[in-house]
Formats: C-alpha cells, sequence, structure tokens
C-alpha cells in the first residue's frame, strides 16, 4: 500500500510536485497521467527516493519511508524506466539477476528465478540468455527492463513510461502483457505515462496531474463520464470520449439473452469491448450482433438500442 | 593493418599479436645483438674509436628504462583514476574543474623544467625522473577517466541506483566497466609518452636508455645517439601494439 499525504516537492522557489494526496491500496494499478513537466514522474520517483520529497508525508506499508534505508528500500521496489538503462556490458540474464544478487540469493535460486521470469515475459532463455542489450529489439529489451523490475518479487513496482519509445504494434503488445502479468500477480503499481489511452486501459485507479497538482483521480470510467474541467475532457480525447468509454466495457456485461427474431448475421465474441461492438455494426450496417463464446457458440444478442440506453442509465448512476 | 569499415568481412585481420610479437623479438635482437651490428655503425661515424655503447650492456639499460616507466605509470594510473572518480562524485564535483586543469597544467610544464626544480629537491638519480613523469603523465589519464565515467548514460546509472545498489557498487560495477576502454586509451597514451620522455632521466643519473644518447651528444658520436633512439622507439613500438591487443580484447569483450 502507498499513501501520499499532501506530498510537495520544491527545487528552490519552484514546486515541481504541491501538495498532492494519493492512496493506491494493495495491488491495484495506479496510473499519473499529465502533459510533460506535470511532475508526474517527480511524484513516481520521490516513492523509491531517488528524489527526496519536501513536504508532506509518503507512507509504505504503514511506516513512513525516511524510516527505511534507502538503499534497501529501493531493493523492494521494482522501477522500470523508458530507456530501459539495461546494463550493455551484462548478459540479459545477469541483467535479470541484478536485485536477487545484489539481495545475497545463491546463484541457484537466481538463476531459477531469471528462467522463471524469461518465461513469464515470453523471452526463451536457451534463446535471449546470453545475448547482450545492444543485440534485442526495443520490445525485447523492454521485456527484460520488466523481467529485471520484477526480479526479486517485489510487492511495489513503479513504471515511468515504460512504453514510451516503443513502436504502436509494440507498445500495444507489452500492455497486454503487462495486464495478463497484473492480473496474476497482483502488485501495487504506480505507472507514469502521457498516453491515456494506455492509461485507461491498465489503470484501476486514474490520476490526472497538472502544473504539480492533482486536477482529478478516480476510477477509469468515473472520470470519463464526469470530468472535472475542460483541461481533463481534453486530456480524455474530447468528443471521443464515448469512444473511449465503450472500449473499457465488455459485450458479455451488456448483452441480452436470445431473442424470439432471427439471429444476426454477424458475430462478436463476448470478451470483446462494446467499441469493438460499435465498429463491428458500422462495417456491417446492423444493428444487433450475435455475441458467442470462446467456442463459436452463440450466448446471447446484442443491440444497439441496448448501448445506447445502457450508456445513459450509467450517466444517471456513476458517481465519483 | 587495415580497420577500416569497408574492409570485406571475410579479409580477415592481422592475429591478434602479430604486432606485439614482432616488435618485441626485434627489441630483443636489438638489446641483446647491438654488437654485431657494428659494421653498420662503424659507417655511420668512420672516425670514432668505439662505435658500440659499450658502459652498460643494452639489456641492463632496457630493464632499468622499463622499470622507472611501469613504476611511474602504476603511480600515474592509480592517481589520476582515483582524480577522475572523486571528482565525478557527487560531493567531488566542486573539484571537477580544479583537476583538469591542475592535470593540464602537468602536461605543458616541460619535463626538463620538471627535472631541473626536482633535482635540488630529490637530488640525482631516478628519483626525479619518476617525479617528472608522474606530473607528464597524468593528464592523458585524468581526461579520459572523467570523459570515459562522464560517458556512461545516466538512464544507466538511474538504473542502477533505483535497483538499490549501492555508490560503490554502480562505480566497481557498471561504471568502471563501461568507461574502461577510454581510460585504456589514456593509459596507453601516457604510457607511450613517457616511454620516449624517460630518456631525460639520463641527464640527471638515472641510467636508461637514454645514457647512450646523452653520451653521443656529448662525444659527438651519432653511432650512440641512434642505438639509444632506435632501442627506445622499438620499445615505444612494442608496448603501444600491446596496448592495441589489450583494447580489441576488451572491446571484443564488452560487445560480442
Amino acid at each position: 500500500m502507498i499513501e501520499l499525504a499532501h506530498v510537495s516537492k520544491r527545487f528552490g522557489d519552484e514546486a515541481a510536485v504541491d501538495d498532492i494526496s494519493l492512496h493506491v491500496p494493495k495491488g491495484k494499478f495506479c496510473a499519473l497521467v499529465g502533459t510533460s513537466g506535470c511532475g508526474k514522474s517527480t511524484t513516481l520517483r520521490m516513492i523509491n527516493r531517488l528524489i527526496e520529497h519536501s513536504e508532506g508525508d509518503i507512507i509504505l506499508d504503514g511506516q513512513a519511508i525516511e524510516a527505511y534505508d534507502p538503499v534497501k528500500l529501493r531493493r523492494r521496489i521494482g522501477y522500470v524506466i523508458q530507456h530501459t538503462g539495461l546494463f550493455p556490458h551484462w548478459t540479459v540474464a545477469r541483467n535479470i539477476g541484478l536485485v536477487p544478487r545484489l539481495l545475497k540469493w545463491s546463484a541457484a535460486e537466481v538463476q531459477a528465478r531469471v528462467e522463471e521470469l524469461m518465461n513469464l515475459l515470453g523471452l526463451s532463455e536457451g534463446e535471449f540468455g546470453h545475448k547482450y542489450p545492444h543485440q534485442l529489439s526495443g520490445g525485447q529489451a523492454q521485456r527484460v527492463g520488466v523481467a529485471r523490475a520484477l526480479a526479486a518479487d517485489p510487492d511495489i513496482l513503479l513504471m515511468d513510461e515504460p512504453f514510451g519509445a516503443l513502436d504502436p504494434i509494440t507498445r500495444e503488445k507489452l500492455q497486454d502483457e503487462l495486464a495478463r502479468i497484473q492480473a496474476k500477480m497482483h502488485k501495487t503499481v504506480v505507472f507514469v505515462t502521457h498516453d491515456m489511452d494506455e492509461a485507461l486501459k491498465l489503470a484501476d485507479h486514474l490520476v490526472v496531474m497538472r502544473a504539480g497538482r492533482i486536477v482529478q483521480q478516480g476510477s477509469p470510467l468515473a472520470l470519463l463520464q464526469h470530468p472535472i474541467d475542460p483541461f481533463v475532457e481534453s486530456l480524455l480525447g474530447g468528443l471521443e470520449r464515448g469512444l473511449k468509454q465503450a472500449s473499457l466495457t465488455r459485450v458479455k456485461d451488456h448483452m441480452t439473452s436470445m431473442g424470439q427474431a432471427l439471429p444476426a448475421q454477424s458475430r462478436i465474441p463476448a470478451d470483446f469491448s462494446l467499441r469493438q461492438a460499435l465498429s463491428m455494426m458500422l462495417r456491417d450496417h446492423c444493428d444487433r450482433l450475435t455475441v458467442v463464446d470462446s467456442h463459436d457458440v452463440p450466448v446471447g444478442e446484442l443491440s444497439l438500442r441496448r448501448i445506447i440506453k445502457e450508456a445513459q442509465l450509467d450517466k444517471g448512476s456513476v458517481r465519483e | 593493418m587495415n580497420n577500416s569499415l569497408s574492409a570485406a568481412p571475410s579479409r580477415k585481420q592481422a592475429p591478434l599479436w602479430l604486432w606485439p610479437l614482432l616488435w618485441g623479438a626485434l627489441l630483443l635482437i636489438s638489446v641483446v645483438a647491438m654488437a654485431a651490428a657494428e659494421p653498420l655503425f662503424r659507417w655511420i661515424e668512420p672516425d670514432a674509436r668505439q662505435v658500440v655503447y659499450a658502459r652498460a650492456d643494452f639489456y641492463v639499460l632496457l630493464g632499468r628504462h622499463l622499470l622507472v616507466v611501469s613504476v611511474a605509470a602504476v603511480v600515474t594510473i592509480l592517481l589520476g583514476v582515483l582524480a577522475g572518480v572523486l571528482v565525478t562524485r557527487q560531493r567531488g564535483g566542486d573539484f571537477l574543474p580544479l583537476v583538469a586543469q591542475l592535470a593540464s597544467l602537468g602536461q605543458t610544464f616541460p619535463p626538463v623544467a620538471v627535472l631541473a626544480l626536482a633535482v635540488p629537491a630529490l637530488g640525482f638519480g631516478t628519483l626525479p625522473i619518476i617525479v617528472a613523469l608522474i606530473l607528464y603523465g597524468l593528464l592523458p589519464i585524468v581526461r579520459n577517466t572523467l570523459t570515459g565515467l562522464q560517458g556512461v548514460d545516466s538512464d544507466i546509472k538511474t538504473a542502477a541506483h533505483a535497483m538499490g545498489m549501492t555508490p560503490m557498487q554502480t562505480l566497481r560495477q557498471v561504471e568502471l566497466p563501461l568507461a574502461a576502454p577510454v581510460i585504456l586509451a589514456g593509459v596507453r597514451t601516457s604510457v607511450t609518452i613517457n616511454i620516449a620522455t624517460a630518456a631525460l632521466g639520463a641527464t640527471v643519473g638515472a641510467s636508461n636508455l637514454g645514457d647512450p644518447i646523452i653520451a653521443g651528444i656529448v662525444n659527438g658520436n651519432m653511432a650512440y645517439v641512434v642505438q639509444g633512439a632506435l632501442t627506445i622507439a622499438l620499445l615505444a613500438l612494442s608496448v603501444d601494439s600491446l596496448f592495441e591487443v589489450l583494447q580489441r580484447q576488451l572491446r571484443s569483450h564488452l560487445s560480442s
């Protein structure tokens, strides 16, 4: 669990971070979003004491961070940065095993852990273990970066625009993988990004920052439905907000049981998003879809009317 | 040797140890069998009473020369790298410009002048020449240590810090290995220059390969000068090519 209470960071007279309060419960994924220079990276770096905060309290697992030895503190917090910061003179396997070795694990334990993590991130040990970072693609290098951060099984993971330098396809793949890992491991994650789609896709809790302050925080859906001001609204995509909201909603949560009428021609898997459903309706010029399960067996249907009605209901019921 | 990028990959580079072995062999032959070349030197100095320097054996002079250069090199490397490391630490940052200036001052100060100043303080012999070599050889090492350490990508240093490495661990496991090729290049320059500079020691009574040169100048015997200069040049070439091998091995180790 991470708790920030009235935290500020001043460089000289200027406040990089100004009186922010934030609560990240254990196992939750919190995304800090904002334009560059808004203080989101500074906030992140105060949590593992790369930067010392000037005012307020930062509490990890019930203890103020000043009470921890900074070196020991950092060894129990995973950290991933945009350009990976992998050691170019070390092999992939050695890079991943860094923190376990700092913690004096035995060679066999380190080896086993490295193999486990490489499997988890889809890097075969035989193929990549002995390679050097400059022999990897951007996506592979960042997988190694994530593996290194997870190596000593930290409860907390800090990620500073980890996928910002990757091409869109690789980025999306790694986002999916991070979501899959998070669903399995339930780390407490603080994730900095300027990409709102990325934040909406991954976060349980969304924090929008501007000029060192928190403008609004809440669940992604809550922010999409009730942005507090035009700045948040524009960050959330302005007119595209409806579609972004639809992309966060699963088809299976809105389908109805099969009606009397003939099943619709177009089929959509139940775990697709409403956004994909809407797109399919536009493409196929229809207002009804047959929902199928993973074995392509029809389990229900979804109509355009139903989607619009649900959206109206949501608008009335959800409050931050 | 052709190191250019245009060389076809199939064309083999010269064998790693070719040049150090070649220069080393020539050096060995010249110090052991200088007397055998007497006819050649006789041709240079037809009228001299003696044409091969004989006051000391050449291999003895070579040994003393190497000793002086090695002692100076060890001290210079220790001092230079230590100074470079200290001023690139957070606490030593204030001294960075000072150290950089002092080191370049050491090189602008001619070694002859250092000798002239050192002899009254330290007496004749080996000590003043070692001091002169240390001052003269410091700049390339300090400068390259600074360049090498400052050239380590800040993301890499941030990552090391954030993973929970102590400053000492970061220095030894990350910064120094990554800066090593640049530091080694500085050591190479420093040592090679000092092999030649050490010959000045002969003027203050430090007997080494400079002896034949000085004796040759004093007695107007060009053959002596050639013998001293030839041996020093071969020594410098041997050591320099040895560094080349070291650097190549370090590079392939870092990026293979």
